[in-house]
């Protein structure tokens, strides 16, 4: 019968997947879903680490194709570093389960679900789908204030230590001097922060929560009427009115936010639109996090100084 | 009295604000017997020291609240995760799905490629498509499970729960090899691109040509099935599975495990906004008098009773052709009788069509075995999928199948059946673009090309059209326009306006 050979066939196959060992780790796999996180990899891991950005600075990253490039990522990854709070939830869970790899599944060390590590805002009283795509956990967009990016550094070289003990002494003096360096970064953001307290604006999507959070900034409203769901024109109109009232300076946009409605909206009211980098690799200058945070606030500084 | 009244008074005033650090204002009370006025103006006065206190303590604690979430966005403390009540419960997903149709021919039925009610052409006017209830949960550690009932709405019959998956799957901390998956029961398996697909994750209102004809639209046998994610930088993955044989193009096993599978796929990236994959499938199986265009083909309904031939499914008594034919091809079948066979049978029809008989009205038993092979690249010029993305899309199926064809008796026309191997061919290619965040359009063209030897006379082909609207991830509208040519000289112009909602749980696509 021709089903024996074939059958033949797949037992040597799969033998040879079981019994072929897995190339040696010479260096700690990171496959790291927002370009923020990769970043963050890079600096606390150094040579140490091999680091993959399953999106990129102008991607946004609610909506990924779980593509076949990425199941082989996951399939081969020792640490999976993402914001969590459901913000992948369209494509990282099919990700993981075809790439089938043990050690990044929830609860191994390899699995740093950033939102499950910092305080999260937004979270929703009520789940239902007419208030839009909204995230059960609250909002996962935990990078933008840099005190969750310096408790996510020391949460991942806990996570490499146990992963790469060889290597533990490296990463903790990387982390040593990303934290000296982050302090003393904060403490130049906390005066230019002073300066931008109170400022009034109008965000594309609720991306920006904790960066306002933080720096102190006042969001007057949302172009998007439900999250995940484009403006419609007569939302457009109301939001008109109430930014006109409330005296919005500026309308924060991230790179892979569409440019029409802020835009439209920019003209009908003389408010201008800030194209902020919202993540690493969002603007040409922004190319780590420090800069990250230094091109966004010298951006609204702009704004705050032409009005 | 007036003590004692004074007494209550102050202890339900003051004791909260004593509560909080706070002096009594000096000279307030006297210790000599105030009067009722005296009093009232005491009190008066001890409300708005307290007014004012509270004030005070609040604006002090708005302060420290606001304090306490600055040190909380400090805190490494992990945070809570939101716990509610069904959280153990599986995640249940409705799809729900209606269409409103007009078509220009009253029938369409692929001669030569006979299928079953999945892939039929939805009723004229009104009618609900696949409707589908998806629960799906992980067992334990290292199962999932998912059971999908889909509700087939036939015009003219009562409404039918099909059972359109029931599997379990390892999950990664199984302990098998990494990359390993094992995954068993009912399920829509690995094969080409659209099989694993639910009917509403497609681009189309319906399956193209080849799924119909050689799937009838997907095999969801019973069985199991391994796959292996290898761990290379370019994405290969390998697989196997043995399956009931029950399902279409496949029908009445014996021996419960007769058909099998294997494939292998590859993908990866161009650049950084494009990605692609590629992959070859083999499906074998037998067929067990499948086929009679009313019969519920391949879905297990096999006439054991009847089956009257060996192991390899001939007819002793029949001629046998291969795929070249001895006979003299005749492609438009004229009045003569062409093959010796025929010569006894004076029924007019079967003159007319010859073989053609056989495969369209006919009932196979045999070996089938189907090769295909898949691909998909999708671009998003902006690096936006959601924004703009070009998706290209074909699969090429052939099909070889050796085995009997009968014939049903019919009136005093007596049961007939005859041998062929054949092998058939189909494709579809479509290109579907993304042009605003809601709005995509789509074209297809689907073919299949039969061997000669079924003197069909025409390759059955169509071409569609389409636009949706997408409201959110969960919700789409379409219109699709099809020029179906099934049979030679039949054309069917059809409308289709058709939407598509999820509700609840909805599981992440693959790509």
């Amino acid at each position: 019968m021709s089903r024996i050979p074939i059958a033949a066939a797949a037992a040597v196959f799969v033998l040879a997947g079981a019994v072929l060992p897995s190339p040696a780790i010479a260096e700690v796999r990171v496959l790291a879903c927002e370009p923020e996180w990769a970043a963050l990899a890079e600096a606390v891991g150094g040579g140490d680490v091999v680091v993959h950005s399953a999106t990129h600075g102008r991607q946004d990253a609610h909506h990924v194709r779980a593509r076949p490039s990425l199941i082989a990522k996951v399939r081969r990854a020792d640490v999976l570093f993402c914001s969590g709070a459901e913000l992948e939830s369209g494509w990282l869970p099919v990700l993981m389960q075809r790439g089938a790899r043990q050690v990044i599944q929830p609860g191994q060390p390899g699995h740093i679900m950033a939102a499950d590590h910092v305080a999260v805002l937004d979270r929703p009283e009520t789940i239902d789908r007419s208030h839009g795509d909204i995230h059960p956990s609250g909002n996962p967009h935990v990078h933008l204030d840099p005190r969750n990016v310096e408790i996510l550094a020391s949460e991942l070289v806990r996570r490499l230590e146990r992963i790469d003990p060889g290597n533990a002494d490296a990463y903790r003096s990387r982390l040593a001097s990303f934290r000296a360096d982050w302090a003393v970064a904060m403490e130049g953001w906390r005066s230019r922060v002073a300066r931008l307290q109170g400022m009034k604006v109008v965000v594309y999507h609720e991306a920006w929560t904790y960066f306002l959070h933080w720096a102190g900034l006042t969001r007057v409203a949302s172009l998007e009427a439900l999250p995940g769901i484009p403006p419609s024109a007569s939302h457009l109109q109301d939001v008109l009115e109430q930014s006109r009232e409330a005296g919005a300076e500026a309308i924060l946009r991230a790179p892979y936010e569409p440019r029409d409605a802020s835009d439209w909206f920019s003209a009908r009211t003389g408010i201008p639109v800030v194209e902020l980098p919202f993540t690493v690799g969002g603007h040409p200058q922004a190319g780590d996090l420090v800069s990250l945070f230094d091109i966004t606030l010298k951006l609204l500084e702009e704004v705050r100084d032409r009005s | 009295m007036h003590t004692v009244a004074r007494h209550v008074l102050l202890a339900v005033i003051v004791i909260p604000v004593l509560l909080l650090p706070i002096v009594p204002p000096a000279g307030a009370q006297s210790a000599t017997e105030p009067s009722a006025a005296e009093l009232a103006e005491q009190i008066r006065a001890l409300k708005r020291e307290y007014e004012a206190r509270i004030g005070a303590l609040e604006a002090q604690l708005s302060v420290l609240e606001s304090g306490a979430r600055d040190a909380e966005g400090m805190s490494a403390e992990p945070a809570s995760r939101p716990a509610s009540d069904n959280a153990f419960n599986p995640a249940i997903g409705i799809v729900l799905n209606g269409m409103f149709s007009e078509y220009s021919a009253d029938e369409s039925e692929i001669p030569g490629f006979p299928t079953g009610h999945e892939s039929e052409r939805p009723a004229q006017g009104f009618s609900l498509g696949h409707s589908e209830i998806a629960i799906s949960s992980n067992i334990d550690d290292k199962f999932h499970g998912n059971l999908t009932l889909g509700l087939g709405v036939h015009p003219g019959e009562p409404t039918e729960v099909e059972l359109e998956e029931a599997y379990i799957q390892t999950l990664p901390g199984a302990g098998l090899p990494e990359g390993m998956r094992i995954k068993a029961g009912r399920a829509l398996w690995t094969f080409g691109y659209l099989n694993e697909q639910h009917r509403h994750g497609d681009d189309f209102a319906d399956r193209p040509l080849p799924y119909r004809a050689f799937l009838d639209s997907a095999y969801n046998d019973d069985g199991v099935e391994l796959s292996i994610v290898l761990p290379a930088d370019l994405y290969s993955e390998i697989g196997f599975g043995v399956f009931r044989s029950d399902d279409f193009p496949f029908g009445g096993s014996a021996n419960g495990h007769g058909a099998w599978s294997a494939y292998t796929r590859f993908g990866g990236d161009f650049g950084r906004d494009s990605a692609w994959r590629v992959g070859a499938y083999v499906l074998g199986g037998e067929a067990h008098e499948r086929g009679g265009g009313h019969a519920h083909a391949g879905e297990g309904h096999g006439h054991d009773e009847e089956a009257h031939h060996d192991e390899n499914g001939h007819h002793v008594e029949d001629e046998h052709h291969d795929e070249n034919g001895h006979h003299d091809e005749d492609e438009h079948h004229g009045e003569d009788e062409h093959h010796v066979e025929d010569e006894h049978h004076d029924d007019e029809h079967h003159d007319e069509h010859g073989h053609a008989a056989f495969f369209s009205d006919g009932l196979f038993s045999g070996d089938s075995r189907l090769f295909a092979l898949d691909f998909r690249t999708t671009w998003a010029p902006t690096g936006n999928a959601q924004e703009r993305e070009l998706t290209l899309q074909g699969e090429y199926f052939w099909r070889t199948e050796q085995g009997t064809y009968e014939l049903a008796a019919e009136g005093d026309e007596e049961a007939e059946s005859e041998y062929f191997d054949t092998t058939t061919r189909g494709w579809y290619a479509q290109a579907v673009y993304r042009f605003l965040p809601r709005w995509r359009i789509g074209a297809r063209y689907s073919r299949l090309l039969a061997s000669d030897d079924m003197e069909l006379g025409h390759d059955p082909e169509a071409v569609a059209a389409m636009v949706d609207w997408t409201n959110s991830e969960f919700s789409r509208l379409r219109l699709q326009y099809s020029r179906e040519s099934l049979a030679a000289d039949e054309h069917d112009s059809q409308i289709m306006l058709q939407y598509i909602m999820s509700l609840g749980a909805h599981p992440a696509h693959t790509f």
